[in-house]
């Protein structure tokens, strides 16, 4: 029995230790000869990126340095010609006077301007590379470019929409409207999806459902403040237009008695 | 706009003329045309006048029943309530074409004037004086803009006493009126020509010499609201505050006061229904603008704000100090563009309001107005201190 038994597993493992062996090898060889060409592609694509990079950074800190150079021989030149005094002269009292002097603006502008000069050389000259080398994908310049451009629009969709929310604030705290805060709240809101309807749509990420979904929203808030407005607040609405309307009606209504409200000259 | 353009003869033009005065009048109705004319008569009896005015080629105007007044057109002004730029620009060319020694502007109500007071601005100019200014005997209520804040603002930082330092009427010497129009110049130059400009702040700086004259009491004509006058007035006070910084922040001497002009005693009135209305404004504001108040107050103010937002109307008061605490900060704030600068102007207005309504309080109680606002510019002087440190160190003092 124990020789039948041992034969039979000498026969089990002889003909399977013979095809494992040989499959064994040729995996391991498959798996690193993929691996082989991966590594192979990943450096072929550093390699041909590198000059790329290597060009960009060289294109930014070339202009950078060039435009330290120039912002320095500008404040000298600027120093020397005394332009700030000459345009604090001729300028008086502009509200839209800059907080920094003029010679500050210049310099700071054209270093700025050197710098914006280098990012794009370095990025045409990336761009070259990646034309010869065909090896990035070919949409992903303009996508990042759009993806620059989406940045920016976010940005002065949130200025704004906190300039506008400022404003609709004071104006009406001014007016005295009791629901000042909301108003403001529903402006911004208003401008912030508006803004990111428009990101949404610039980066085309989202297809019609972005529009479908602005427009639900915008729709949402307009409703939504014309309900809060118009029924929601309508004791405070009717509390508010009929104190409005007695304040500004009172000398129309009644010419003979003056309230002090009229009385009061504030220049 | 307002511009300093040539200006058109309406009777033959010639050279120095009469007492070298020039009479600039704003623009004007008829029936205020009549009573200007009317004053300058019994002010100038029997002497030939030299008349600017934009109304000259107007029918309206009684040329005939005045004969000894020559009426020369000046370009149209653009602002009744103020005097701009454009209007010195055009008051410097009108002296010069017509070889005038000094000009006398009256604005739109200056028929109801004193006629004494018209003679003693123009005699002040003609003689050596250069600046002639009006002290208007304004009722409590009026010229409240100017109690709280222009007043008291040009007597801490410019050291002058000059009680309306934005009136429509003066009297300007020639050099006076040259120094005005090379200031305007910079606003004319620049398409802003109806931006105020700031005759006593100019004086003062120029070292020239400044007299006050009580005018009596101008009718007072409906102007703009407070929402569009707070921000067009202090704005520009502002701006030249920030241009002359060199010169405010050192310590000059204030003049010696006049003495004080009797006045009959304010009766003790309730004044809760007055006041009403601006409390419920800055209670609103406090509500809705403390995010705003506080990027430009610091937090002893805001501390001080919110107590006064639960004070009962009847006991209302809002320090002094404090007041002239909040205008510095807001000036400063102006300056360093902490905010936009029309929110800022914007987000002043309940404060201002608020300092009405304690004014208003403070004259119920019994208080004469006058010696209230001189108690408000008084602690200007006292808080310039704090604003010369903020000015300077901006950062380091913010608490």
């Amino acid at each position: 029995m124990q020789n039948v038994l041992a034969m039979m597993l000498q026969s089990v493992s002889n003909q399977s230790s013979r095809p494992l062996t040989a499959d064994d090898a040729s995996i391991w060889q498959h798996m690193a000869n993929a691996l082989h060409l991966s590594l192979d592609r990943i450096l072929s694509l550093l390699i041909a990126i590198l000059p790329g990079i290597l060009a960009f950074l060289v294109a930014l800190a070339v202009f950078t340095l060039i435009g330290m150079a120039l912002s320095a021989l500008l404040r000298l030149g600027l120093k020397m010609v005394k332009l700030d005094e000459h345009i604090a002269h001729g300028r008086g009292n502009s509200n839209w006077a800059p907080l920094t002097s003029s010679t500050a603006v210049i310099v700071r502008g054209s270093f700025w301007i050197c710098v914006l000069l280098g990012l794009i050389i370095g990025v045409l000259a990336f761009d070259a590379s990646y034309a010869t080398a065909s090896i990035l994908p070919s949409s992903l310049i303009p996508f990042l470019a759009h993806v620059a451009e989406a940045v920016v629009l976010l940005i002065a969709g949130i200025i704004i929409a906190r300039f506008l929310a400022r404003s609709v604030l004071i104006g009406a705290v001014n007016e005295q409207l009791q629901y000042a805060r909301f108003l403001s709240l529903g402006i911004k809101w208003l401008v912030l999806v508006l803004t990111a309807a428009m990101v949404l749509e610039h980066l085309q990420i989202g297809g019609n459902i972005v529009g479908m979904a602005f427009g639900i929203l915008f729709g949402g808030i307009v409703l939504t403040l014309a309900l809060a407005v118009g029924l929601g607040s309508r004791d405070l609405v009717s509390r508010s237009l009929g104190s409005h309307t007695e304040h500004s009606g009172e000398s129309s209504a009644a010419p003979p008695t003056t309230s002090p409200d009229d009385s009061i000259r504030h220049f | 706009m307002a511009t300093a353009n040539s200006v058109s003869e309406v009777t033959n033009p010639s050279a120095s003329h009469g007492n070298g005065l020039l009479i600039l009048l704003a623009a004007m109705s008829p029936e205020q045309l009549e009573s200007v004319f009317a004053s300058l008569t019994a002010s100038f009896p029997n002497e030939e006048l030299l008349i600017a005015s934009p109304d000259a080629l107007s029918d309206a105007l009684p040329v005939d029943s005045y004969p000894p007044f020559r009426i020369i057109a000046a370009p149209a002004d653009t602002s009744s309530w103020t005097l701009t730029a454009a209007d010195f620009v055009n008051a410097y060319q009108l002296a010069e074409k017509n070889e005038a020694r000094s000009i006398l502007m009256l604005g739109p109500e200056s028929g109801s004037l004193s006629s004494p007071a018209l003679r003693e601005l123009a005699n002040a100019v003609l003689a050596t004086t250069d600046l002639a200014v009006p002290r208007y005997d304004l009722p409590p209520h009026a010229g409240l803009v100017n109690s709280a804040i222009l007043y008291p603002l040009t007597r801490a930082l410019f050291a002058s006493r000059v009680r309306f330092p934005l009136a429509v009427d003066l009297g300007l010497s020639l050099r006076t009126a040259k120094c005005m129009a090379d200031a305007a110049h910079r606003f004319t130059s620049i398409n802003k020509g109806e931006t105020p400009l700031w005759p006593v702040n100019e004086a003062t700086l120029a070292g020239f010499t400044i007299e006050q004259f009580d005018v009596g009491a101008p009718v007072q004509p409906a102007g703009p609201d407070l929402n569009t006058i707070l921000p067009l007035l202090t704005g520009p006070l502002f701006s030249d505050i920030k241009a002359k910084a060199a010169f405010w922040q050192r310590f000059r001497p204030l003049p010696p006061a006049r003495p004080a002009v009797p006045r009959p005693p304010v009766p003790i009135t309730d004044a809760t229904a007055d006041i009403a209305p601006m409390l419920a404004a800055f209670r609103l504001a406090y509500t809705n603008l403390h995010e705003i108040w506080s990027l430009v107050l610091p937090p002893n103010s805001l501390l001080s704000l919110k107590r006064l937002a639960t004070t009962d109307a009847a006991v209302f008061r809002l320090p002094e100090s404090l007041w002239a605490r909040i205008v510095y900060d807001f000036l400063l704030a102006y300056r360093l563009r902490t905010i936009n600068r029309g929110h800022l102007l914007g987000a002043l207005i309940p404060l201002y309001l608020a300092w009405v309504a304690s004014h208003f309080n403070v004259i119920a109680s019994g208080c004469d107005p006058e010696d209230h606002i001189e108690a408000v510019a008084a602690a200007f002087e006292t808080e310039k201190t704090y604003m010369v440190s903020r000015w300077r160190w901006p950062d380091r003092f913010n608490p």
